[in-house]
Protein backbone atom coordinates (compact mmCIF):
# COMPACT_ATOMS: atom_id res chain seq x y z
CA UNK A 1 0.00 0.00 0.00
CA UNK A 2 3.18 2.23 1.22
CA UNK A 3 4.85 1.92 -2.89
CA UNK A 4 1.44 2.27 -4.37
CA UNK A 5 1.18 5.56 -2.18
CA UNK A 6 4.83 6.40 -3.51
CA UNK A 7 3.80 5.60 -7.14
CA UNK A 8 1.14 8.08 -6.93
CA UNK A 9 2.77 10.86 -5.44
CA UNK A 10 5.52 10.50 -8.16
CA UNK A 11 2.97 10.36 -11.08
CA UNK A 12 1.75 13.14 -9.04
CA UNK A 13 5.12 14.65 -8.85
CA UNK A 14 5.59 14.16 -12.72
CA UNK A 15 2.31 15.30 -13.63
CA UNK A 16 2.45 18.41 -11.77
CA UNK A 17 6.06 19.24 -13.23
CA UNK A 18 4.78 18.58 -16.60
CA UNK A 19 1.78 20.94 -15.73
CA UNK A 20 4.89 23.61 -15.08
CA UNK A 21 6.78 22.81 -18.44
CA UNK A 22 3.56 23.91 -20.36
CA UNK A 23 2.56 26.81 -18.52
CA UNK A 24 6.18 27.95 -19.06
CA UNK A 25 5.50 27.97 -23.06
CA UNK A 26 1.64 28.35 -23.83
CA UNK A 27 1.61 29.96 -26.82
CA UNK A 28 1.32 26.76 -28.80
CA UNK A 29 -1.44 25.27 -26.38
CA UNK A 30 -3.24 28.95 -26.72
CA UNK A 31 -3.09 29.01 -30.15
CA UNK A 32 -4.68 25.32 -30.63
CA UNK A 33 -7.70 26.28 -28.62
CA UNK A 34 -8.37 29.86 -30.31
CA UNK A 35 -7.73 28.97 -33.91
CA UNK A 36 -10.39 26.06 -34.43
CA UNK A 37 -12.86 28.31 -32.95
CA UNK A 38 -11.86 30.76 -35.63
CA UNK A 39 -11.42 28.28 -38.52
CA UNK A 40 -14.89 27.08 -37.56
CA UNK A 41 -17.04 30.57 -37.80
CA UNK A 42 -14.99 30.60 -41.39
CA UNK A 43 -15.75 27.42 -43.12
CA UNK A 44 -19.11 26.98 -41.46
CA UNK A 45 -20.62 28.70 -43.95
CA UNK A 46 -18.93 26.50 -46.37
CA UNK A 47 -19.60 23.18 -44.96
CA UNK A 48 -23.58 24.18 -44.49
CA UNK A 49 -23.53 24.65 -48.82
CA UNK A 50 -21.92 21.26 -48.84
CA UNK A 51 -23.83 19.58 -46.60
CA UNK A 52 -27.04 21.23 -48.59
CA UNK A 53 -25.24 20.07 -52.29
CA UNK A 54 -24.42 16.54 -50.65
CA UNK A 55 -26.13 15.48 -47.35
CA UNK A 56 -23.12 12.67 -46.41
CA UNK A 57 -24.52 11.42 -43.37
CA UNK A 58 -26.86 13.47 -42.26
CA UNK A 59 -24.08 15.80 -40.38
CA UNK A 60 -25.15 19.53 -40.83
CA UNK A 61 -22.63 22.14 -41.92
CA UNK A 62 -22.34 23.39 -38.15
CA UNK A 63 -21.34 19.60 -36.96
CA UNK A 64 -18.87 18.90 -39.77
CA UNK A 65 -17.05 21.83 -39.26
CA UNK A 66 -16.83 22.00 -35.36
CA UNK A 67 -15.89 18.10 -35.52
CA UNK A 68 -13.46 18.53 -38.16
CA UNK A 69 -11.22 21.52 -36.15
CA UNK A 70 -11.69 19.31 -33.26
CA UNK A 71 -10.25 16.31 -34.93
CA UNK A 72 -7.19 18.48 -36.91
CA UNK A 73 -6.29 20.44 -34.04
CA UNK A 74 -5.85 17.48 -31.76
CA UNK A 75 -3.65 16.16 -34.31
CA UNK A 76 -1.54 19.15 -34.46
CA UNK A 77 -1.52 18.82 -30.38
CA UNK A 78 0.08 15.08 -31.43
CA UNK A 79 3.44 16.68 -32.00
CA UNK A 80 3.36 18.56 -28.87
CA UNK A 81 3.23 15.28 -27.11
CA UNK A 82 5.64 13.55 -28.99
CA UNK A 83 7.81 16.86 -28.35
CA UNK A 84 7.71 16.87 -24.78
CA UNK A 85 9.41 12.79 -24.35
CA UNK A 86 11.89 13.37 -27.36
CA UNK A 87 13.00 17.05 -25.67
CA UNK A 88 13.41 14.90 -22.31
CA UNK A 89 16.08 12.59 -24.67
CA UNK A 90 17.51 14.87 -26.96
CA UNK A 91 17.21 18.53 -26.03
CA UNK A 92 17.54 18.56 -22.03
CA UNK A 93 18.84 15.53 -21.75
CA UNK A 94 16.90 14.61 -18.56
CA UNK A 95 15.70 11.19 -19.64
CA UNK A 96 18.40 9.12 -17.87
CA UNK A 97 18.44 11.48 -14.83
CA UNK A 98 14.37 10.80 -14.31
CA UNK A 99 14.53 7.27 -15.61
CA UNK A 100 17.48 6.99 -12.62
CA UNK A 101 14.95 8.36 -9.96
CA UNK A 102 12.61 5.92 -8.46
CA UNK A 103 9.77 6.44 -10.92
CA UNK A 104 8.59 4.18 -12.98
CA UNK A 105 8.34 4.28 -16.73
CA UNK A 106 5.06 3.79 -16.40
CA UNK A 107 4.68 6.92 -14.00
CA UNK A 108 6.85 8.98 -15.88
CA UNK A 109 5.29 8.83 -18.89
CA UNK A 110 1.06 8.55 -17.65
CA UNK A 111 2.24 11.55 -15.64
CA UNK A 112 3.21 13.33 -18.55
CA UNK A 113 0.14 12.39 -20.50
CA UNK A 114 -2.49 12.91 -18.07
CA UNK A 115 -2.01 17.25 -18.22
CA UNK A 116 -2.02 16.67 -22.04
CA UNK A 117 -5.18 15.00 -21.57
CA UNK A 118 -6.65 17.88 -19.92
CA UNK A 119 -5.32 20.10 -22.46
CA UNK A 120 -6.82 18.21 -25.02
CA UNK A 121 -10.35 17.55 -23.45
CA UNK A 122 -10.88 21.52 -22.64
CA UNK A 123 -9.80 21.97 -26.28
CA UNK A 124 -12.48 19.95 -27.86
CA UNK A 125 -15.31 20.89 -25.36
CA UNK A 126 -14.27 24.40 -25.27
CA UNK A 127 -14.29 23.85 -29.35
CA UNK A 128 -17.79 22.30 -29.26
CA UNK A 129 -19.19 24.97 -26.19
CA UNK A 130 -18.22 27.10 -28.79
CA UNK A 131 -20.37 25.59 -31.54
CA UNK A 132 -23.50 25.39 -29.11
CA UNK A 133 -23.33 28.94 -28.18
CA UNK A 134 -22.80 30.41 -31.42
CA UNK A 135 -23.84 28.42 -33.62
CA UNK A 136 -26.45 26.52 -31.87
CA UNK A 137 -24.81 23.47 -32.64
CA UNK A 138 -26.87 20.52 -30.95
CA UNK A 139 -26.47 16.38 -30.49
CA UNK A 140 -28.80 14.96 -31.92
CA UNK A 141 -29.04 12.54 -28.36
CA UNK A 142 -27.80 14.92 -26.61
CA UNK A 143 -24.01 15.63 -24.81
CA UNK A 144 -22.81 12.82 -23.40
CA UNK A 145 -21.71 10.91 -26.30
CA UNK A 146 -19.96 13.72 -27.58
CA UNK A 147 -18.02 13.82 -23.99
CA UNK A 148 -17.57 10.51 -24.83
CA UNK A 149 -15.40 10.98 -28.34
CA UNK A 150 -13.79 13.82 -26.56
CA UNK A 151 -11.96 11.53 -23.71
CA UNK A 152 -11.48 8.61 -26.03
CA UNK A 153 -9.79 10.75 -28.90
CA UNK A 154 -7.75 12.02 -26.79
CA UNK A 155 -6.32 9.14 -25.34
CA UNK A 156 -5.75 7.54 -28.82
CA UNK A 157 -3.71 11.20 -30.16
CA UNK A 158 -1.78 10.63 -26.17
CA UNK A 159 -1.17 6.70 -27.09
CA UNK A 160 0.32 7.75 -31.12
CA UNK A 161 1.95 10.78 -29.95
CA UNK A 162 3.88 8.31 -27.09
CA UNK A 163 4.65 5.69 -29.70
CA UNK A 164 5.46 8.70 -32.49
CA UNK A 165 8.17 9.98 -29.55
CA UNK A 166 9.89 6.85 -29.12
CA UNK A 167 10.12 6.11 -33.29
CA UNK A 168 11.91 9.12 -34.51
CA UNK A 169 15.23 10.38 -33.37
CA UNK A 170 15.13 14.56 -33.60
CA UNK A 171 12.84 17.04 -33.18
CA UNK A 172 13.03 18.00 -36.56
CA UNK A 173 11.81 14.61 -37.52
CA UNK A 174 9.28 14.77 -35.23
CA UNK A 175 8.29 17.96 -36.89
CA UNK A 176 7.74 16.64 -40.23
CA UNK A 177 6.10 13.53 -39.43
CA UNK A 178 3.96 15.54 -36.93
CA UNK A 179 2.81 18.23 -39.61
CA UNK A 180 2.88 15.95 -42.51
CA UNK A 181 0.99 13.21 -41.09
CA UNK A 182 -1.73 15.76 -39.06
CA UNK A 183 -2.55 17.48 -42.84
CA UNK A 184 -2.81 14.14 -44.65
CA UNK A 185 -4.63 12.56 -41.73
CA UNK A 186 -6.91 15.60 -41.53
CA UNK A 187 -7.92 15.59 -45.70
CA UNK A 188 -8.24 11.84 -45.36
CA UNK A 189 -10.14 11.30 -42.86
CA UNK A 190 -12.96 13.93 -44.17
CA UNK A 191 -12.64 16.84 -41.53
CA UNK A 192 -11.01 19.37 -44.07
CA UNK A 193 -13.55 18.35 -46.29
CA UNK A 194 -16.57 16.06 -45.80
CA UNK A 195 -15.73 12.54 -47.18
CA UNK A 196 -18.22 12.04 -49.94
CA UNK A 197 -16.44 15.22 -51.92
CA UNK A 198 -13.05 12.88 -51.77
CA UNK A 199 -11.46 11.42 -54.30
CA UNK A 200 -12.24 7.24 -54.69
CA UNK A 201 -8.81 6.48 -54.18
CA UNK A 202 -8.94 8.72 -51.04
CA UNK A 203 -12.21 7.64 -49.77
CA UNK A 204 -11.07 3.99 -49.82
CA UNK A 205 -7.69 5.13 -47.98
CA UNK A 206 -9.19 7.11 -44.87
CA UNK A 207 -10.03 4.25 -43.03
CA UNK A 208 -6.26 3.46 -42.93
CA UNK A 209 -5.78 6.69 -40.61
CA UNK A 210 -7.24 7.25 -37.18
CA UNK A 211 -8.74 10.61 -37.70
CA UNK A 212 -10.76 9.26 -40.17
CA UNK A 213 -12.31 7.22 -37.15
CA UNK A 214 -12.63 9.92 -34.71
CA UNK A 215 -14.34 12.03 -37.34
CA UNK A 216 -17.10 8.85 -37.62
CA UNK A 217 -17.04 8.69 -33.66
CA UNK A 218 -18.02 12.34 -33.62
CA UNK A 219 -20.37 12.49 -36.35
CA UNK A 220 -22.28 9.51 -34.83
CA UNK A 221 -22.51 11.13 -31.38
CA UNK A 222 -23.66 14.67 -33.28
CA UNK A 223 -26.02 13.24 -35.82
CA UNK A 224 -27.26 9.75 -33.58
CA UNK A 225 -26.53 8.03 -37.84
CA UNK A 226 -22.92 7.16 -39.30
CA UNK A 227 -21.84 4.39 -41.47
CA UNK A 228 -19.68 2.94 -38.85
CA UNK A 229 -21.53 3.88 -35.44
CA UNK A 230 -20.13 5.24 -32.12
CA UNK A 231 -19.18 1.66 -30.89
CA UNK A 232 -17.39 0.52 -34.09
CA UNK A 233 -15.69 3.95 -34.21
CA UNK A 234 -14.22 3.95 -30.48
CA UNK A 235 -13.19 0.25 -30.95
CA UNK A 236 -10.92 0.88 -34.37
CA UNK A 237 -9.50 4.03 -31.75
CA UNK A 238 -9.10 2.11 -29.10
CA UNK A 239 -7.46 -0.43 -31.53
CA UNK A 240 -4.60 2.39 -32.71
CA UNK A 241 -3.95 3.82 -29.49
CA UNK A 242 -2.90 0.57 -28.33
CA UNK A 243 -0.73 -0.07 -31.67
CA UNK A 244 0.49 3.24 -30.60
CA UNK A 245 1.59 2.19 -27.11
CA UNK A 246 2.92 -1.32 -28.40
CA UNK A 247 4.80 1.04 -30.72
CA UNK A 248 6.52 2.60 -28.28
CA UNK A 249 6.88 -0.61 -25.41
CA UNK A 250 8.40 -2.02 -28.43
CA UNK A 251 11.10 1.06 -28.81
CA UNK A 252 11.68 1.77 -25.12
CA UNK A 253 12.49 -1.91 -25.04
CA UNK A 254 14.78 -2.03 -27.73
CA UNK A 255 16.46 1.39 -26.27
CA UNK A 256 16.97 -0.03 -22.91
CA UNK A 257 19.11 -3.17 -24.20
CA UNK B 1 29.04 0.01 -0.76
CA UNK B 2 29.46 -0.16 -4.35
CA UNK B 3 30.63 -3.92 -6.52
CA UNK B 4 31.23 -3.98 -9.83
CA UNK B 5 31.78 -7.29 -11.05
CA UNK B 6 32.43 -8.55 -15.07
CA UNK B 7 30.61 -6.23 -16.56
CA UNK B 8 29.84 -6.15 -19.90
CA UNK B 9 27.96 -4.82 -22.61
CA UNK B 10 28.26 -4.94 -26.51
CA UNK B 11 26.42 -2.82 -28.86
CA UNK B 12 26.98 -4.67 -32.23
CA UNK B 13 30.66 -4.72 -33.29
CA UNK B 14 31.41 -2.27 -30.37
CA UNK B 15 32.47 -3.18 -26.54
CA UNK B 16 31.88 -0.60 -24.53
CA UNK B 17 32.36 -2.54 -21.13
CA UNK B 18 34.52 -5.62 -20.87
CA UNK B 19 34.33 -7.32 -17.59
CA UNK B 20 34.43 -3.45 -15.28
CA UNK B 21 35.16 -4.47 -11.97
CA UNK B 22 35.50 -1.73 -9.53
CA UNK B 23 34.59 -1.44 -5.62
CA UNK B 24 34.80 1.66 -3.70
CA UNK B 25 33.68 1.34 -0.08
CA UNK B 26 31.83 4.14 2.68
CA UNK B 27 32.94 7.57 2.12
CA UNK B 28 35.79 6.61 -0.35
CA UNK B 29 35.98 9.21 -3.44
CA UNK B 30 37.14 6.72 -6.53
CA UNK B 31 38.94 8.89 -9.62
CA UNK B 32 37.30 6.96 -12.36
CA UNK B 33 39.95 7.97 -15.39
CA UNK B 34 40.43 7.16 -18.91
CA UNK B 35 40.33 8.64 -22.40
CA UNK B 36 36.85 9.24 -24.57
CA UNK B 37 35.08 5.93 -25.01
CA UNK B 38 36.97 3.38 -22.44
CA UNK B 39 33.82 2.90 -20.70
CA UNK B 40 33.19 4.98 -17.86
CA UNK B 41 29.80 6.91 -18.87
CA UNK B 42 28.04 3.00 -19.86
CA UNK B 43 29.51 2.19 -16.58
CA UNK B 44 27.54 5.00 -14.84
CA UNK B 45 24.37 4.21 -16.66
CA UNK B 46 24.66 0.45 -15.75
CA UNK B 47 24.89 1.18 -12.11
CA UNK B 48 21.87 3.25 -13.04
CA UNK B 49 20.21 0.02 -14.32
CA UNK B 50 19.21 2.43 -17.34
CA UNK B 51 20.12 -0.35 -19.70
CA UNK B 52 20.33 -4.59 -19.35
CA UNK B 53 24.25 -5.30 -19.23
CA UNK B 54 25.06 -8.48 -21.41
CA UNK B 55 27.16 -10.05 -18.02
CA UNK B 56 28.01 -9.19 -14.94
CA UNK B 57 27.26 -8.06 -11.52
CA UNK B 58 26.28 -4.96 -9.83
CA UNK B 59 25.62 -4.39 -5.73
CA UNK B 60 25.13 -1.52 -3.57
CA UNK B 61 25.47 -2.36 -0.01
CA UNK B 62 25.18 -5.53 -1.29
CA UNK B 63 22.17 -5.63 -2.59
CA UNK B 64 22.39 -6.71 -6.32
CA UNK B 65 21.41 -3.93 -9.39
CA UNK B 66 19.07 -5.43 -12.24
CA UNK B 67 17.42 -3.58 -14.73
CA UNK B 68 14.17 -4.90 -12.92
CA UNK B 69 15.48 -4.45 -9.32
CA UNK B 70 16.47 -1.13 -9.40
CA UNK B 71 18.10 0.99 -5.68
CA UNK B 72 17.38 4.65 -6.79
CA UNK B 73 17.01 5.64 -3.81
CA UNK B 74 20.49 4.78 -2.77
CA UNK B 75 22.10 6.41 -5.95
CA UNK B 76 22.94 9.89 -7.33
CA UNK B 77 23.65 10.56 -10.63
CA UNK B 78 24.82 13.60 -12.74
CA UNK B 79 25.54 12.39 -16.13
CA UNK B 80 27.82 14.29 -18.29
CA UNK B 81 25.65 16.19 -20.50
CA UNK B 82 23.67 19.29 -18.48
CA UNK B 83 20.44 17.37 -17.62
CA UNK B 84 17.99 20.65 -16.40
CA UNK B 85 14.76 21.24 -17.43
CA UNK B 86 14.04 24.55 -19.01
CA UNK B 87 12.34 25.91 -15.60
CA UNK B 88 13.70 27.84 -12.81
CA UNK B 89 16.78 26.47 -10.82
CA UNK B 90 14.49 25.72 -7.59
CA UNK B 91 11.73 23.93 -9.68
CA UNK B 92 14.45 21.99 -11.39
CA UNK B 93 15.40 20.93 -7.58
CA UNK B 94 11.77 20.47 -6.35
CA UNK B 95 11.11 18.02 -8.97
CA UNK B 96 14.35 16.08 -8.68
CA UNK B 97 13.68 16.19 -5.04
CA UNK B 98 9.67 14.93 -5.13
CA UNK B 99 10.83 12.43 -7.73
CA UNK B 100 12.47 10.65 -4.46
CA UNK B 101 9.80 11.13 -1.99
CA UNK B 102 11.19 14.04 -0.09
CA UNK B 103 8.21 15.95 1.42
CA UNK B 104 7.80 19.66 1.29
CA UNK B 105 9.26 20.71 4.62
CA UNK B 106 11.64 18.07 4.48
CA UNK B 107 12.69 19.10 0.52
CA UNK B 108 12.46 22.52 1.42
CA UNK B 109 15.59 21.88 3.72
CA UNK B 110 17.34 20.14 1.75
CA UNK B 111 17.19 22.77 -1.47
CA UNK B 112 18.21 25.47 0.83
CA UNK B 113 21.30 23.08 1.92
CA UNK B 114 22.87 22.10 -1.48
CA UNK B 115 22.13 25.51 -2.86
CA UNK B 116 24.39 26.46 -0.26
CA UNK B 117 26.47 24.43 -0.39
CA UNK B 118 26.99 25.00 -4.31
CA UNK B 119 26.79 28.49 -4.33
CA UNK B 120 23.27 28.60 -5.55
CA UNK B 121 20.60 30.06 -3.13
CA UNK B 122 20.64 33.52 -5.14
CA UNK B 123 20.17 31.58 -8.51
CA UNK B 124 17.06 29.49 -7.24
CA UNK B 125 14.66 31.82 -8.39
CA UNK B 126 15.97 32.51 -11.71
CA UNK B 127 15.40 30.85 -14.84
CA UNK B 128 17.86 27.90 -16.17
CA UNK B 129 18.35 29.76 -19.31
CA UNK B 130 19.46 32.54 -17.56
CA UNK B 131 22.50 30.91 -15.42
CA UNK B 132 25.77 30.46 -16.37
CA UNK B 133 27.57 27.60 -17.61
CA UNK B 134 29.02 26.89 -14.11
CA UNK B 135 26.32 27.39 -12.03
CA UNK B 136 24.38 24.82 -14.42
CA UNK B 137 26.73 22.62 -13.94
CA UNK B 138 26.35 22.94 -9.77
CA UNK B 139 22.59 23.26 -10.50
CA UNK B 140 22.84 19.86 -12.59
CA UNK B 141 25.05 18.13 -9.34
CA UNK B 142 22.87 19.69 -6.91
CA UNK B 143 20.03 17.53 -8.31
CA UNK B 144 22.32 14.30 -7.70
CA UNK B 145 22.94 15.20 -4.39
CA UNK B 146 19.67 16.26 -2.99
CA UNK B 147 18.26 13.14 -1.96
CA UNK B 148 21.46 12.26 0.10
CA UNK B 149 22.40 9.29 -2.19
CA UNK B 150 24.86 6.38 -0.61
CA UNK B 151 26.71 6.23 -4.03
CA UNK B 152 27.06 9.35 -5.69
CA UNK B 153 27.80 9.13 -9.65
CA UNK B 154 29.20 12.32 -10.81
CA UNK B 155 30.49 11.93 -14.66
CA UNK B 156 32.57 14.82 -15.44
CA UNK B 157 30.68 17.09 -13.17
CA UNK B 158 33.93 19.97 -13.35
CA UNK B 159 33.77 19.54 -17.57
CA UNK B 160 33.86 23.07 -18.77
CA UNK B 161 33.62 24.91 -15.21
CA UNK B 162 35.27 28.00 -14.16
CA UNK B 163 37.46 27.58 -11.00
CA UNK B 164 34.43 28.90 -8.56
CA UNK B 165 32.42 25.92 -9.76
CA UNK B 166 35.59 23.71 -9.90
CA UNK B 167 35.84 24.82 -5.92
CA UNK B 168 31.90 24.43 -4.88
CA UNK B 169 31.73 21.27 -6.41
CA UNK B 170 35.15 20.02 -5.00
CA UNK B 171 34.24 20.84 -1.50
CA UNK B 172 30.67 19.27 -2.09
CA UNK B 173 31.78 16.02 -2.99
CA UNK B 174 34.25 16.01 -0.16
CA UNK B 175 31.53 16.28 2.81
CA UNK B 176 29.50 13.72 1.12
CA UNK B 177 32.09 11.76 0.99
CA UNK B 178 32.67 12.38 4.76
CA UNK B 179 29.44 11.94 5.54
CA UNK B 180 29.32 8.15 4.19
CA UNK B 181 28.69 8.50 0.66
CA UNK B 182 30.68 6.16 -1.72
CA UNK B 183 31.37 8.65 -4.91
CA UNK B 184 32.20 8.01 -8.18
CA UNK B 185 34.04 10.96 -10.07
CA UNK B 186 35.03 10.83 -13.26
CA UNK B 187 37.04 13.28 -14.82
CA UNK B 188 39.69 14.37 -17.70
CA UNK B 189 41.09 17.15 -14.85
CA UNK B 190 43.69 14.69 -12.62
CA UNK B 191 44.72 17.58 -10.35
CA UNK B 192 41.26 17.41 -8.82
CA UNK B 193 41.63 13.64 -7.39
CA UNK B 194 44.79 15.33 -5.79
CA UNK B 195 41.93 18.01 -4.27
CA UNK B 196 39.26 15.53 -3.49
CA UNK B 197 42.50 12.91 -2.42
CA UNK B 198 40.75 10.25 -4.37
CA UNK B 199 42.07 6.53 -5.07
CA UNK B 200 42.01 6.00 -8.31
CA UNK B 201 40.89 3.63 -11.07
CA UNK B 202 41.82 4.10 -14.71
CA UNK B 203 39.22 2.89 -17.39
CA UNK B 204 40.59 1.78 -20.65
CA UNK B 205 38.80 -0.44 -23.54
CA UNK B 206 35.83 -0.89 -21.28
CA UNK B 207 37.47 -2.22 -18.00
CA UNK B 208 39.52 -0.91 -15.52
CA UNK B 209 43.61 -1.74 -15.77
CA UNK B 210 44.80 0.09 -12.90
CA UNK B 211 43.22 0.53 -9.12
CA UNK B 212 44.38 2.06 -6.05
CA UNK B 213 45.17 4.68 -3.77
CA UNK B 214 47.37 7.02 -6.17
CA UNK B 215 50.83 7.09 -3.82
CA UNK B 216 50.47 3.24 -4.51
CA UNK B 217 50.74 3.36 -8.45
CA UNK B 218 52.56 6.54 -8.68
CA UNK B 219 55.16 5.11 -6.53
CA UNK B 220 55.81 2.85 -9.16
CA UNK B 221 56.59 5.14 -11.90
CA UNK B 222 59.94 6.72 -11.70
CA UNK B 223 60.41 10.06 -11.11
CA UNK B 224 62.89 12.54 -12.41
CA UNK B 225 66.20 14.61 -11.25
CA UNK B 226 67.60 17.24 -12.94
CA UNK B 227 71.49 18.18 -11.92
CA UNK B 228 72.79 21.38 -13.36
CA UNK B 229 76.65 21.24 -13.05
CA UNK B 230 79.37 24.71 -13.42
CA UNK B 231 81.24 22.21 -15.67
CA UNK B 232 79.72 18.65 -16.72
CA UNK B 233 82.44 17.67 -18.13
CA UNK B 234 84.00 14.52 -17.46
CA UNK B 235 81.10 13.15 -15.12
CA UNK B 236 81.15 9.13 -15.02
CA UNK B 237 78.10 7.48 -14.87
CA UNK B 238 78.02 4.94 -12.32
CA UNK B 239 77.22 1.11 -13.60
CA UNK B 240 73.75 0.73 -11.76
CA UNK B 241 72.63 3.96 -13.48
CA UNK B 242 71.44 2.28 -17.05
CA UNK B 243 72.37 4.48 -20.00
CA UNK B 244 68.04 4.67 -21.08
CA UNK B 245 67.93 6.50 -18.30
CA UNK B 246 70.49 9.09 -18.07
CA UNK B 247 70.70 11.64 -20.30
CA UNK B 248 73.47 14.30 -20.58
CA UNK B 249 72.13 17.67 -22.08
CA UNK B 250 75.50 20.11 -21.90
CA UNK B 251 75.99 20.92 -18.35
CA UNK B 252 72.66 19.16 -17.28
CA UNK B 253 72.28 15.83 -15.93
CA UNK B 254 68.82 14.51 -16.33
CA UNK B 255 68.32 10.93 -14.19
CA UNK B 256 65.00 8.84 -14.57
CA UNK B 257 64.60 6.29 -12.20
CA UNK B 258 61.97 5.13 -9.10
CA UNK B 259 64.28 6.06 -7.14
CA UNK B 260 65.64 9.56 -8.49
CA UNK B 261 67.15 11.09 -4.97
CA UNK B 262 69.41 8.23 -4.65
CA UNK B 263 70.20 7.87 -8.03
CA UNK B 264 71.12 11.42 -8.00
CA UNK B 265 73.39 10.46 -4.68
CA UNK B 266 74.70 7.48 -6.32
CA UNK B 267 76.05 9.84 -9.40
CA UNK B 268 77.80 12.35 -7.33
CA UNK B 269 79.57 9.94 -4.86
CA UNK B 270 81.25 8.37 -8.35
CA UNK B 271 82.12 11.99 -9.19
CA UNK B 272 83.31 13.43 -5.87
CA UNK B 273 85.24 16.52 -8.02
CA UNK B 274 82.05 17.27 -9.25
CA UNK B 275 79.92 17.89 -6.13
CA UNK B 276 81.87 21.39 -5.50
CA UNK B 277 80.54 22.46 -9.35
CA UNK B 278 76.75 21.44 -8.71
CA UNK B 279 74.68 24.42 -8.85
CA UNK B 280 71.22 23.10 -8.34
CA UNK B 281 68.93 19.88 -8.50
CA UNK B 282 65.14 19.95 -9.23
CA UNK B 283 63.26 16.78 -8.31
CA UNK B 284 60.10 16.08 -10.61
CA UNK B 285 57.97 13.28 -8.97
CA UNK B 286 55.85 11.58 -11.26
CA UNK B 287 51.93 13.37 -11.73
CA UNK B 288 49.30 11.62 -12.10
CA UNK B 289 48.90 12.77 -15.92
CA UNK B 290 52.19 10.59 -15.88
CA UNK B 291 50.85 7.80 -14.32
CA UNK B 292 47.49 7.86 -16.81
CA UNK B 293 49.72 8.35 -20.32
CA UNK B 294 52.17 5.51 -18.85
CA UNK B 295 49.00 3.23 -18.05
CA UNK B 296 47.26 3.90 -21.62
CA UNK B 297 51.13 3.23 -23.22
CA UNK B 298 51.40 -0.45 -21.52
CA UNK B 299 47.95 -1.22 -22.35
CA UNK B 300 48.42 -0.21 -26.19
CA UNK B 301 45.82 2.78 -25.98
Amino acid sequence: MALELAGVRRFAAVARHQCVLMAGDPGPLIAFTVIPMVLVSVIRPMMVLLAAVRPDDGTDGTAQATAGMAVMFSLFVLKLVGAGLLDERTTWHTWDRVRASPARLGEILLGKAAPMFAFLLVQQLLLFGFSAGVFGLRPARGWWPVLLVSVAWPLCVLALGTGASTLVRTSAQLSAVGDISAVVTTIMAGALVPSAMLPGWMRHLGPCTPGYWAMSAYRSALTGRAPHGLVVSLAVLAGFALAGLAAGAWAGRRASR
Amino acid sequence: MLSVVGLRKRYGEVVALDGFELDVGVGEIVGLVGHNGAGKTTFARAVAALFRPDAGEIRIDGRQVTHRRRLPHELGLAPQELALFPTTARENLRYAGRLYGLGRRLLAERIEEVAEALGLTELLPRPVEELSGGQQRRLHAAAAMLHRPRVLLLDEPTVGADPVTRELLLRAVRVMAEQGTAVVYTTHYLPELDVLDATLAVADHGRVIARGARAELLAALPGRVTLTFADGAGLRFPGDLREQDTRADGDDVVITAIDPAAAAARLLAANPEHAARLRSIAMDAPSLDDLYRELLTRNGA
